[in-house]
């Protein structure tokens, strides 16, 4: 997907919709969306190198080659390879989407990201809690409520100052809609306004992401690389 | 180079990648073409309206229509134009810089940036604080000496978040390269670069110390694109 229609994509997707209360009516989301329950759990699992090698494809060689690396089991994410740099590179399936994204559950979604040290102590332990309900069977309405209680009771740690990560691969796969998107790179903050960083306006290199029920703000940058230093496309 | 550039860069502040190409040149040349401050009126731009548009080119129009924007004048930076939306939008001069940086004096050096709100409360003070001490006619040594007493007894506690906007197509930054590229900037306390994964192969992120006295890291992140919307290099 070219970055235009990405950005046209994301801005509806992350902004439009929340911006006017689009209501996280479980009930009104499932008659909706093409994924409505969890597809079986071998749709979403991958031959163990190949899910290695696409992780690391979220950052460049440099940074990914030493980052512990985690793969995806019937029981949650496991480590496939240790780390020596404090990233961590994993590949994210579809129920970290927003719940009210109609890809939420698609069981083609791949997302591999590389998280920095401040992120994998904090972001990617949403990562792990989500896939841990995910795989346990909850329905989205479920999942969300199980969410928003431990942000409620601070049982999930906020973004730490600094955590960020890459999503610079080729080959990632965001589903129908969005294809391989543009290659960014995102920075997670405790929730803020959208205008913090000018997110979403026109020209605006940033896109802002708002979570929920996660406190958490998500601001995201394209750059004009792919991890392999081949250019992405900007048309 | 950006990209490419395998560690720590010495950037010129604003003055981006290319700054390592100048000081092996500059060493090579044996002589620093901008020794000491020039006079006064080469670092003034003459129309105030020219840069009030040189400032807002820092951010796309959406952002830096609504932006406070200063000037500088003979004193100082002036407010210009008062703004709606927390952002303040600037040019900066070549004394903003890393001390050791060849063109720190380079009266040619114009880099508009614009703040956002946590920046403008945080980082822009020390724009104010580098330039009140240069048209006081302090020497770069001065200078430094006393931007570390700022940064210890002054300078407001780093804001989370804080983060520029320098998209110009109209900047000057070096004298080397393209003079120019579109970047973002962030602002964090002094971490290990390495925890951005910055200045490493192929990585968009890049180190630039040019508040290393200040006691702050400022990460840069390669656009690809003006504030204009249309391309930038990102190889030069």
């Amino acid at each position: 997907m070219n970055r235009q229609a990405f950005t046209a994509v994301t801005v509806l997707v992350f902004v439009v919709l929340p911006a006017f209360g689009v209501a996280l009516s479980t009930r009104a989301q499932e008659d909706k969306t093409p994924d409505p329950s969890m597809a079986p759990i071998e749709q979403y699992l991958m031959e163990r190198n190949a899910e290695i090698a696409l992780a690391r494809s979220a950052a460049p060689e440099a940074i990914s080659r030493d980052a512990e690396v985690l793969v995806l089991g019937r029981h949650g994410y496991e480590t496939a390879i240790k780390g020596k740099n404090g990233f961590v590179c994993v590949v994210e399936r579809s129920w970290m989407a927003p719940f009210d994204d109609p890809e939420f559950l698609n069981p083609d979604q791949r997302l591999p990201l590389c998280l920095n040290p401040p992120a994998a102590r904090s972001h990617l332990l949403l990562t792990l809690k989500t896939t841990e309900l995910a795989l346990a069977g909850l329905s989205k309405a479920q999942m969300f409520d199980s969410i928003k209680s431990a942000f409620d009771k601070k049982e999930m740690p906020l973004p730490e100052p600094g955590a960020m990560c890459y999503m610079m691969s080729k080959q990632q796969y965001f589903g129908r809609k969005y294809g391989n998107a543009d290659p960014h790179l995102m920075f997670w903050f405790p929730k803020t306004d959208d205008m913090f960083w000018g997110g979403g306006l026109p020209g605006s290199p940033v896109y802002v992401h708002q979570y929920s029920p996660e406190p958490i703000t998500e601001f995201i940058i394209s750059v004009s690389k792919w991890s392999d230093g081949t250019a992405a496309p900007t048309d | 180079m950006g990209r490419r550039t395998p560690k720590r860069i010495a950037l010129g502040s604003f003055v981006i990648v290319v700054a390592v190409t100048a000081v092996v040149q500059m060493r090579a040349q044996s002589k620093n073409p901008y020794p000491n401050m020039d006079a006064l009126d080469r670092y003034l731009m003459p129309d105030r309206n020219s840069e009030i548009a040189l400032a807002r080119t820092a951010a796309p129009d959406s952002i830096s229509r609504d932006a406070k924007v200063l000037v500088l004048g003979p004193h100082g930076y002036e407010t210009a134009v008062e703004g709606k939306n927390g952002f303040v939008c600037a040019v900066e001069r070549g004394w903003m810089a890393p001390f050791d940086n060849p063109e720190f004096w380079n009266p040619k050096i114009r880099g508009p940036i614009c703040y956002n709100p946590p920046a403008a409360r945080s980082i822009l003070p020390m724009t104010y604080k580098r330039t009140e001490m240069v048209l006081a006619g302090q020497s770069k040594a001065q200078i430094e000496e006393g931007i570390k007493t700022f940064a210890k007894k002054e300078l407001p506690a780093l804001e989370l978040g804080a983060f520029t906007y320098m998209m110009s197509k109209e900047a000057y930054l070096t004298d080397t390269g393209d003079h120019n590229m579109a970047h973002l900037m962030f602002y964090t306390p002094i971490m290990d670069s390495t925890v951005w994964g910055a200045g490493l192969d192929k990585s968009p992120v890049v180190l630039n110390p040019q508040f290393a006295r200040e006691g702050i890291d400022v990460f840069m992140v390669l656009t690809g694109m003006w504030s204009d919307g249309t391309l930038a290099p990102v190889n030069n």
